[in-house]
């Protein structure tokens, strides 16, 4: 049946199970929740921009302060690093496709229903109010009764089995189906920043998982983990939540830090400077990162001697860090710098993250972090590290590969008009926030009195908010009249180094007419120079049948399976008929997955 | 640990006001100046760090740019093990100048000084209660008295939600965490502790003690931004004579009063004024202690200064001042207002 769908249309993308095209579904519902998240960052600090100011509510503002943190950690960065996976992974390890391709459609959709059950709160005006963390026992009905925590429990449920499913795909993927030659330490850095974000994933997913289940069961059926009138205790639920959430972070930096490897080398026209050491950092980055989850809770009362340990294993994963800094910028050095858009992002990235890994370095102290924590000197180090660096390098990853993905390139003079507008906006929105820190301003609060020195600092960060508004909004300008009038891309604008600029822009369906062999690293780089700098001849295209390579054939039942998924996620959120929605969920669920099973292949 | 004269540099370094009010890092506690010592620490190496980076960066983008027409490509050299191994142990050894001062600090602190004032510190949504145990039934809200230069020991724990103490200028925040309490004597099973010295006063000579800001730093619901407190430091011998007096039920001696007295008794399911037929009242009260509420400078968890105007738009409405707020509007009229306000404002201490 699946051979009859159309290859175009509504239906086709739909259906589709090729990793290019989920991976731009990915990229481009990333971007609309970016836009979600950034209204609610302008609405927060339009708030903030005068003290005493009533533009919203306090409670208003708590469900900003949450559905910012939640939308744009789970619903912007991921999906858009997961855009990067899928579209990237099999281009750069010269595979067909991912290993699993329904599998990667079902976490598509799974991802996108999940989110789209997180929003829904928006709608029915219970927006999650009690931070990103939801630290317990704020989250009890006693304290939440409507179904805001609800939402948010079970849109994050939802949301992390996608990652789930698709970090054990791209896992199988990467060690299974590289291409012939490609060993270990000849993949791109790119690949090994997604083989251990995969990792850290598949380990730090299930703890969140089953901290979700046990809030579901405190509020739904009377136990009381979380409660310590019953017996249980709030301090595990943080344990749980960092033990995620601490990993979480490097599943958020990484991915941007493997784009920024390959922009750096491919604009500086020479390989990466120590490609080994990088290796080995980001996998201490990715295994320290499992150590250090009690430097958030530095003021929960730990012991010195808890205090004194994590802030040790903190302080350790600064060295693979710093290391990875500084090889950058020794890969621009003795370059040939192309600055364009791509590596303007990628560059603002070192600097931006070095500023925001420094504060780090200070809050690892558990002497500072005790006056630093919930003030805003933590908000400006960690939008420093995941705005000024994951998301400045995803955005170089989209003008990097934009040609590849669509055929077309994305206007340079816009693209840099709105980089400068984010750096200015940017760091006039964040570097104050260093002094608002210093100066006692606490986190999340929706209002602040006149007298505490805090008006100008928060002025200008509500300016800067306002301009990086604008370039987000070029951004998008920038994009639709690219898609549609942009100059048509090569194969290989920016003279590559990877397999995925061997071939065409965009890419065919089958991906490679022929598998490709590799012998070293910066596979495609040698195809067209020699050692010592000088142009290769083209070799020549060796004809071949379109017809020849197996592809998967499209399937409806991932989206059927994720939309039963969600179905029974939504019976916990409403407050009638939850079982009977459940229970029809479930049935879509089981039945799709038969018809899953019995699919022809 | 003695050190360069950082405190004369850091008010030359941004323009950042340090004398501000929740200021982080000008502790004036025995805690808070091995903290501020420890972030100038941190913060010169990490600006030496910065300029590690910064310069190198910047050199290479200027000397290294890509001159137009030049196609030919770079040296593809792939590495340097001297250069690597350089820059994973630099970093190493700066680490450990933040790592020692850091432990020494942390150790110091982890236990009570001997003859230690206890204070037993209560979060609750959206107001924070103080209680001296070694001082009879002392108990206050909002405003967290102390005797100045001496070894405190807190004791804190929740009523409710996850809440935070923090008064910047003496630092050691520390986390108040729900908690189970013993059903017979009400005792919480479990709590956290600070051990600080109270600051000396910037002026000795200083009646009705110095005021510092407090507040509560972790979301703990739709007032969050509104659970402010003071911490005022007094004399040792003002702050004997504030715990003697405090208890001191209101003496009544006009007619309105007296009428506040009468309506008061409608409050009392909630609150307690010392010496009053309120106190007969058994259980722990959900709403604040009110004794010589007339002699607390704010109002409402610190948001407001404790003024009859104040007192009476949160008593027509306490939703308006602080959204969610466990208080009821009482619907009392514009008389019955003035006359409890009247009542409450009768105080025997002064503390400002």
């Amino acid at each position: 049946m699946a051979k009859y769908l159309p290859k175009t249309g509504i239906i086709s993308w739909l259906t589709t199970v090729d990793h290019k095209r989920i991976g731009i579904l990915y990229a481009l519902a990333a971007l609309f929740f970016l836009v979600v998240g950034g209204v609610d960052a302008i609405l927060m600090r339009t708030q903030l921009i005068v003290p005493n100011n009533t533009f919203i509510t306090g409670e208003i503002f708590n469900g900003l302060v949450t559905m910012h943190g939640t939308t744009m950690i789970f619903l912007v960065v991921m999906p858009l690093s997961a855009a990067f996976f899928n579209f990237l992974v099999p281009l750069m390890i010269g595979a067909p496709d991912v290993a699993f391709p329904r599998l990667n459609a079902l976490s598509y959709w799974v991802f996108l229903f999940g989110a789209l059950l997180l929003n829904t709160s928006y709608l029915v005006q219970q927006i999650p109010a009690m931070g990103w963390f939801a630290y317990a026992n704020l989250t009890e009905k006693q304290f939440n009764p409507t179904h805001s925590v609800d939402f948010w429990v079970l849109g994050i449920q939802v949301v992390g089995l996608a990652s789930l499913i698709a970090a054990i795909n791209f896992f199988v993927t990467i060690l299974n189906m590289r291409c012939k030659g490609m060993t270990l330490l000849k993949m791109p850095l790119f690949i090994w920043a997604t083989l251990v974000t995969q990792v850290l994933l598949i380990l730090a997913l299930p703890v969140i998982t089953i901290a979700l289940v046990m809030i579901s069961f405190d509020r739904n059926y009377g136990t009381g983990f979380f409660n310590p009138g019953l017996g249980g205790q709030v301090i595990m639920w943080q344990h749980l939540f960092w033990i995620f959430g601490h990993p979480e972070v490097y599943i958020l930096i990484l991915p941007a830090m493997g784009i920024v490897s390959e922009i750096l080398a491919t604009s500086a026209r020479k390989p990466l400077f120590g490609y080994s050491v990088m290796v080995y950092s980001t996998c201490a980055i990715g295994f320290l990162g499992f150590a250090v989850w009690a430097h958030h809770m530095f003021t929960t009362g730990l012991g010195a001697w808890a205090q004194a340990l994590f802030s040790a294993a903190t302080m350790l994963i600064a060295v693979p860090t710093g290391v990875k800094i500084f090889n950058w910028i020794s890969t621009l050095w003795g370059g040939k710098i192309r600055f364009n858009t791509a590596s303007m992002f990628a560059i603002s990235f070192v600097a931006m993250f070095t500023l925001g890994g420094l504060s780090g370095i200070m809050h690892s102290s558990p002497v500072i972090d005790t006056q630093h924590q919930d003030t805003y000197f933590v908000v400006a180090h960690f939008h420093y590290v995941l705005y000024g660096g994951a998301v400045m390098g995803l955005f170089g990853g989209i003008f990097y590969w934009f040609p590849k993905v669509t055929g077309r390139m994305l206007n340079e003079m816009l693209g840099k008009t709105q980089f400068w507008l984010y750096m200015v906006g940017f760091n006039l929105t964040f570097f104050p926030m260093h002094f608002l820190g210093l100066e006692g301003m606490p986190r999340r609060i929706f209002t602040y009195a006149p007298d505490m020195n805090w008006n100008f600092w928060n002025f200008c960060a509500t300016i800067g908010a306002y301009i990086t508004a604008v370039g987000g909004l070029l951004f998008f300008f920038n994009f639709c009249i690219s898609l549609k009038w942009g100059k048509k891309a090569p194969a290989d604008p920016w003279d590559g180094r990877t397999l995925e600029w061997s071939i065409s822009s965009p890419p065919p369906e089958y991906n490679f007419a022929h598998p490709p062999e590799v012998t070293q690293l910066d596979a495609f780089w040698y195809q067209k120079y020699t050692h010592d700098g000088k142009r290769l001849p083209l070799a020549p295209e060796r004809p071949f049948d379109p017809k020849s390579i197996h592809l998967p054939d499209q399937s409806f039942w991932p989206i059927l399976l994720a939309a039963g998924i969600t179905t029974i996620a939504s019976g916990f959120v409403v407050s009638d008929h939850g079982v009977f929605i459940s229970l029809c969920g479930l049935a879509i669920t089981v039945g799709s997955a038969f018809g899953w099973a019995y699919e022809a292949p | 640990m003695q050190l360069p004269p950082f405190d004369e540099l850091k008010y030359k370094f941004f323009d950042v006001n340090w004398d501000a009010p929740m200021n982080t890092i000008s502790g004036l506690t025995n805690w808070g100046k091995d903290a501020n010592h420890v972030y100038w620490i941190t913060t010169v190496l990490c600006f030496l760090v910065f300029f590690a980076v910064a310069i190198p960066l910047i050199y290479t983008l200027i000397r290294f740019k890509d001159k137009p027409g030049d196609e030919t490509p770079p040296a593809q050299f792939h590495g340097s093990t001297t250069l690597e191994i350089m820059w994973t142990v630099i970093p190493v050894i700066l680490l450990i100048f933040i790592a020692v001062p850091t432990w020494r600090v942390l150790f110091k602190y982890a236990h009570a000084e001997p003859n230690a004032l206890e204070i037993e510190v209560i979060g609750h949504q959206w107001w924070w209660e103080f209680r001296y145990p070694q001082n009879g039934k002392v108990i206050s809200a909002g405003e967290l008295h102390v005797p100045e230069n001496t070894p405190l020991h807190f004791k804190l724990w929740s009523n409710d939600v996850i809440h935070s103490f923090w008064v910047p200028k003496f630092g050691g925040k520390v986390d108040v965490m729900p908690t189970a309490f013993n059903k017979e004597t009400g005792a919480p099973s479990a709590f956290n502790t600070l051990n600080i010295s109270s600051p000396a006063l910037v002026d000795p000579n200083k009646k009705g003690g110095e005021h510092y800001q407090g507040q509560c730093v972790e979301l703990c619901g739709a007032s969050h931004a509104l659970m402010r407190f003071n911490a005022v430091v007094h004399t040792k011998a003002e702050f004997e004579a504030w715990t003697q007096t405090v208890n001191t039920p209101p003496k009544v001696e006009t007619r309105l009063a007296a009428e506040g007295e009468e309506v008061f008794a409608r409050c009392q399911a909630c609150h307690t004024i010392a010496g009053t037929p309120s106190e007969q009242i058994p259980g722990d009260k959900i709403g604040p202690n009110l004794s010589n509420f007339g002699s607390r400078k704010y109002m409402a968890g610190g948001i407001r200064l404790n003024t009859p105007e104040n007192l009476a738009i949160w008593l027509r409405d306490p939703a308006s001042l602080k959204p969610g707020t466990l208080m009821p509007n009482l619907g009392l009229t514009e008389k019955e207002i003035a006359a409890v306000s009247s009542y409450l404002r009768l105080s025997t201490v002064k503390t400002y």
